[in-house]
């Protein structure tokens, strides 16, 4: 029977490298939480940019916070009799948090320029979250609202479809695929080292 | 490296595109995330005996409190994301075939303890529960995803073993 020295992972780069992640990821986590409204500040903007293309749909979108509100000209239901549009509220944290995981990679990995790769893969992820933000906003109007709000959009079934699945790739694979693919493109030299491929630093 | 991520994404998106659909849903979505409350559940109850899995939720018979399991939290999206990552990268197929059954039985392993965690964090404080749930379990999901990946690819021939002992100096020695 062999035993394995507690020296043994503290040697092995990859064991360094994960302890150190998840070492950082409490305070990554709880920087994001604090500066989510100046991100989602600009997330808003990409929005207003994404819902151009749509005409009339979005008459304004205002931040809460980390939220996004999205006031339409839809009427429906009780907010047509009152005279009232409809509006949708999106939580920009929803399609945001994989920004501390790529942090919390990118300062453990320790490479030169951490802090500039840091700052631009933020930059390089925000779009990502504001596809989220958008595709969830019009799943809202275009499916989950009902029939009566759905029919004012315009949308065709075709276009449905590519929205509902465009709110599933950018809720269940996009907030954690896109930090993890901005990592590896801008730590390939740390790839080969860790693989063995080039000599440590 | 651009060949890695373009065959990542395609396959990624197909298989994504495939889990959607109603026979892939009903025949494999389905009855995988009733299994995985069933197997939550069983591991539970051997320290918990007031758990019982109907279909895809877990419930508390004590005080009620239940979680369902849905699409996200069946550890299937990070199941593709694994395989789209092991088929894309370039490696002969006897070590892409160990990697992904290796890599799918610890992706599924950490998530039946997301499952299990969140079912007690659900019942100490909602909160707590919203936010690893909704945040920091994707992310850890993920990042477990990724150091699979890692760790495969340090396997893969042609890698450097940082266990084996460092080999002597090349010095010419003449013998007498």
């Amino acid at each position: 029977m062999s035993r394995s020295s507690p020296t043994g992972i503290a040697r092995s780069p990859l064991a360094r490298f994960i302890v150190t992640v998840l070492a950082w990821l409490p305070v990554t986590f709880a920087v994001w939480y604090v500066v989510a409204p100046v991100l989602i500040f600009v997330v808003k903007f990409l929005c207003m940019l994404a819902v151009l293309p749509l005409g009339d749909l979005v008459s304004e979108v205002e931040q809460n916070g980390a939220s996004l509100l999205f006031v339409t000209t839809l009427r429906g239901g009780q907010a047509a009799q009152a005279g009232g549009v409809v509006s949708v509220s999106v939580n920009g944290l929803l399609y945001s948090f994989g920004m501390p995981m790529f942090a919390a990679l990118t300062l453990a990995a320790r490479e030169p320029g951490r802090w500039v790769i840091l700052v631009l893969g933020i930059v390089a992820l925000l779009p990502f979250a504001a596809f989220g933000v958008v595709a969830d906003f019009l799943k809202n109007v275009a499916i989950t609202s009902g029939p009566l709000v759905a029919s004012q959009t315009g949308f065709s079934a075709a276009q449905r479809e590519l929205i509902a699945f465009a709110y599933q790739f950018g809720t269940l694979i996009m907030p954690t695929v896109t930090p993890a693919i901005a990592w590896v493109v801008t730590h390939r030299g740390f790839l080969e080292r860790m693989r063995g491929l080039t000599a440590p630093r | 490296m651009l060949r890695f991520f373009i065959l990542f994404l395609v396959v990624q998106a197909t298989l994504f595109g495939l889990e959607l659909t109603p026979p892939a849903q009903h025949w494999f979505v389905e009855p995988w995330t009733y299994a995985l409350a069933q197997i939550s559940t069983a591991i539970v109850t051997f320290f918990d005996p007031n758990v019982v899995a109907i279909g895809k939720v877990m419930r508390s018979t004590r005080n009620g409190f239940a979680v369902s399991i849905e699409a996200g939290c069946n550890g299937v999206e990070a199941t593709i994301v694994l395989i789209a990552a092991m088929l894309a990268f370039p490696a002969p197929w006897k070590n892409k075939l160990v990697g992904l059954a290796a890599g799918i039985v610890a992706v599924q392993g950490l998530n039946i303890l997301r499952v299990i965690s969140l079912f007690y964090l659900g019942q100490w404080d909602y909160k707590v529960f919203e936010w690893a749930h909704l945040y920091v379990w994707q992310a850890l999901i993920m990042l477990d995803v990724l150091v699979v990946w890692l760790i495969w690819v340090r396997t893969l021939p042609g890698a450097r073993d940082d266990r084996a002992p460092p080999s002597p100096p090349a010095v010419a020695t003449a013998s007498a």
